[in-house]
């Protein structure tokens, strides 16, 4: 069990830390009655009367709803590989810059905005530039991490076009890659001091058929402070694959497997997670609700460690069975700790 | 000899690409009359009337080599420590953030100023935030790579208090180490369009018996774009090679001993080669300002080190390959340092 356990750490790692250390009042910004900010006040707006992005935000890991069909088939055969893998090569896991992933748009980040440049400063300390001077996209940048990101206004509306990426990087966390000819649109919006919404589609024909779109939301975090979050442990060091823990040896008789089968509820971190637990083909498979803000992926197959012990593409699963031999919760268990999910059907 | 070699591969990257790709006339700013960026026309100012750091700088080489007599015993002998391993676990080359350490002061940043934060974001995809509103250290800020920065304007002079680094970095890339007391002080004066002066200041009581510090000339990079510099292979990779010593009879060590001298990277570069205790000695003069922290004996520039027989005319000292190169006659003509960018030939003074 230590591979998913060490998968978590990373994830853990990479997380929202739900608590920082500073509370520190910002002073010049509007507040409500009762002394908290206002996020309903008007949009900040700079020296050319459009919207000023500048501040601390946080925001969730955005839904991806990318259809399979959509990808070309070499794309979903390497998503298949990384699956087995347990995403152990995705770039934010080797301490590599994410790049474009859709993933990275969740988070502690800050941007500072001047009338020429906009910098966007990850908590994990990398960062990107898109310029605002009036230039248009080069021709043929430079594969880089980052991309090369041009903004102009459009109204109150910031549209962000961006080329010249590696394909080093991920488009999520799931395992999406992309080529180099991948071209990102980001359409900004401050609707008011407290919220930003973006809209990022990615067009990569070689990869995906159609382009695809998520969008982002984020809050501004007021009164306090961003804290690093740099990546120090690499995942060079995780150890197999799902291959090997399929191949583990333990066999549920399949009556047992059955009295799994079920809905259960319950409340990760602050986000309520619904996971139902299917039998297909004589296999277990955990489809998880509400868990793209925690974890990778929404169908795991579930290989038995133990009769009641399951693991599920590196997170520990197990049935609380009372004395008819009848599930009555799932466990998730986490580097954090376990989760307990109580059977509602 | 990989391992020597692989150091320098990160080397090479961390070397200020000679050139940049784009050749971008940027708009808006003072040129002269022949069409070049006016690198001595004033200073831009924000709204604030405070000169504005803004824009892509290349920070020249940084020399920041204390006193040992200034360090504490621990401080040098960990740098002597380090010195042995070839520096490998300087954080750069672990692909860590470099922290406050001197020499990346040096290469490729881009400053964003607005009226309450500053942001130093430099080409290995890292970034420090110094923020101007108004607020004070910290008084106890949880540990960090780039540290707690806070700044005030003093005329034209932007001092910036830095605390709260965590005790992982280096202040020199020859392995001088700091606690997590360290406090630094810097003096940023941006004189005209294209020069800024930054004054750093290290103060650490617990690791360097009185504060010291070093000057870096910034040159505004005008009509072109800062590029990614990725580190992507760690040093953990680097294999340090335990061959059985060959030995290399006295009298061929005799017949090397001189000076070879010659020109690397733009700089004259003079190899001083001397027997002591029946082993070869190698002394580089002219490459502090160079190598990335392989270059010379560590903390001491004068200090000679030993030079590794791996063949009868292949030596390795500082992480480098020296080959020997001899006539048809015995006579050693030249010496070559083996670099990962090429070798370099240094022809005998004497």
């Amino acid at each position: 069990m230590r591979l998913f356990l060490a998968a978590l750490v990373l994830i853990a790692g990479t997380m929202p830390a739900s608590a920082q250390w500073l509370d520190r009042r910002w002073p010049d910004i509007p507040r409500n009655a009762d002394g908290k900010p206002s996020f309903a006040a008007p949009t900040p707006r700079g020296s050319g009367g459009k919207p000023d992005l500048s501040g601390v935000w946080n925001g969730p890991v955005p839904e991806l709803l990318l259809d399979p069909a959509n990808a070309q088939p070499w794309m979903n055969e390497v998503v298949g590989q990384r699956v087995q893998e347990y995403w152990k090569k995705r770039p934010s896991y080797q301490c590599l810059p994410s790049g474009p992933e859709a993933d990275r748009f969740a988070g502690w980040k800050r941007i500072l905005q001047t009338p020429t440049a906009i910098a966007i400063l990850n908590d994990d300390l990398t960062y990107r530039v898109i310029f605002m001077d009036g230039r248009e996209l080069e021709a043929n940048p430079p594969p880089s991490w980052m991309g090369y990101s041009v903004g102009r206004w459009d109204g109150d509306t910031l549209i962000v076009d961006s080329f010249g990426y590696n394909d080093k990087t991920w488009l999520s966390r799931y395992g999406q890659g992309h080529t180099e000819a991948l071209r990102v649109r980001e359409q900004w919006r401050r609707p008011d001091l407290g919220h930003l919404h973006v809209e990022v589609t990615f067009t990569d024909p070689a990869a995906y058929v159609k382009p695809w779109s998520f969008t982002a939301d984020m809050t501004l975090a007021a009164d306090t402070e961003m804290l690093e979050a740099v990546c120090e442990q690499t995942s060079d060091r995780w150890d197999g694959t799902a291959a090997d823990a399929a191949n583990s040896g333990v066999t549920v008789p399949p009556d047992v497997l059955a009295r799994y089968v079920g809905v259960y509820n319950g409340m990760y971190l602050t986000n309520k997670r619904t996971i139902e637990v299917l039998l297909s083909g004589g296999k277990l498979i955990a489809k998880i609700t509400g868990a793209a803000g925690v974890d990778g992926g929404e169908m795991r197959p579930l290989i038995p460690r133990s009769q009641t012990m399951f693991e599920g593409l590196g997170i520990g699963y197990r049935f609380i069975v009372n004395d008819k031999g009848d599930a009555t919760a799932l466990e998730e268990i986490h580097i954090s700790g376990d989760s307990r999910f109580a059977r509602q059907k | 000899m990989r391992s020597f070699l692989a150091a320098l591969v990160l080397i090479a990257v961390a070397t200020p690409a000679a050139a940049q790709w784009l050749d971008r006339k940027w708009p808006g700013i003072p040129r002269t009359a022949d069409g070049k960026p006016n690198l001595t026309a004033p200073a831009p100012r924000g709204p604030d009337g405070k000169p504005d750091l803004s824009g892509v700088w290349d920070g020249e080489n940084v020399v920041a080599r204390p006193n040992p007599s200034d360090l504490q015993p621990w401080v040098v002998d960990l740098a002597h420590k380090y010195q042995q391993e070839y520096f490998r676990t300087r954080p750069y080359y672990q692909c860590r953030p470099s922290g406050p350490e001197a020499e990346r002061y040096a290469g490729w940043k881009r400053v964003l100023q607005t009226p309450t934060t500053i942001a130093i974001i430099s080409d290995d995809l890292t970034s420090r935030v110094i923020h101007t509103d108004g607020r004070t250290l910290e008084k106890d800020p949880p540990p960090s790579y780039m540290g707690y920065s806070v700044g005030r304007w003093e005329g034209d002079t932007l001092i910036v208090d830095s605390e709260g680094f965590n005790d992982k970095t280096w202040v020199s890339r020859y392995g001088v180490s700091h606690t997590e007391a360290l406090h630094v002080t810097e003096r940023f004066r941006r004189a005209d369009f294209g020069h800024m002066q930054i004054d750093v200041t290290f103060t650490d009581p617990g690791a360097f018996v009185k504060p010291w510090g070093f000057k870096v000339n910034m040159l505004l990079k005008a009509d072109t774009e800062m590029l990614e510099a990725i580190c992507e292979y760690s040093s953990d990779n680097w294999t340090v090679t335990k061959d059985t010593p060959v030995s290399v009879p006295a009298d061929v060590l005799a017949r090397y001993v001189g000076v070879y001298s010659g020109i690397y990277g733009g700089n004259k570069r003079t190899i001083d080669v001397t027997l002591s205790g029946g082993q070869l000695m190698v002394k580089i003069v002219g490459a502090a300002d160079i190598e990335g922290g392989l270059g010379t004996a560590g903390l001491d520039p004068d200090a000679a080190q030993p030079l590794v027989p791996r063949s009868q005319t292949l030596f390795e000292a500082f992480g480098l390959g020296f080959e020997f190169i001899v006539n048809d006659k015995g006579v050693v003509t030249d010496l070559v340092e083996i670099h990962i960018s090429g070798p370099y030939k240094f022809p005998r003074q004497r």
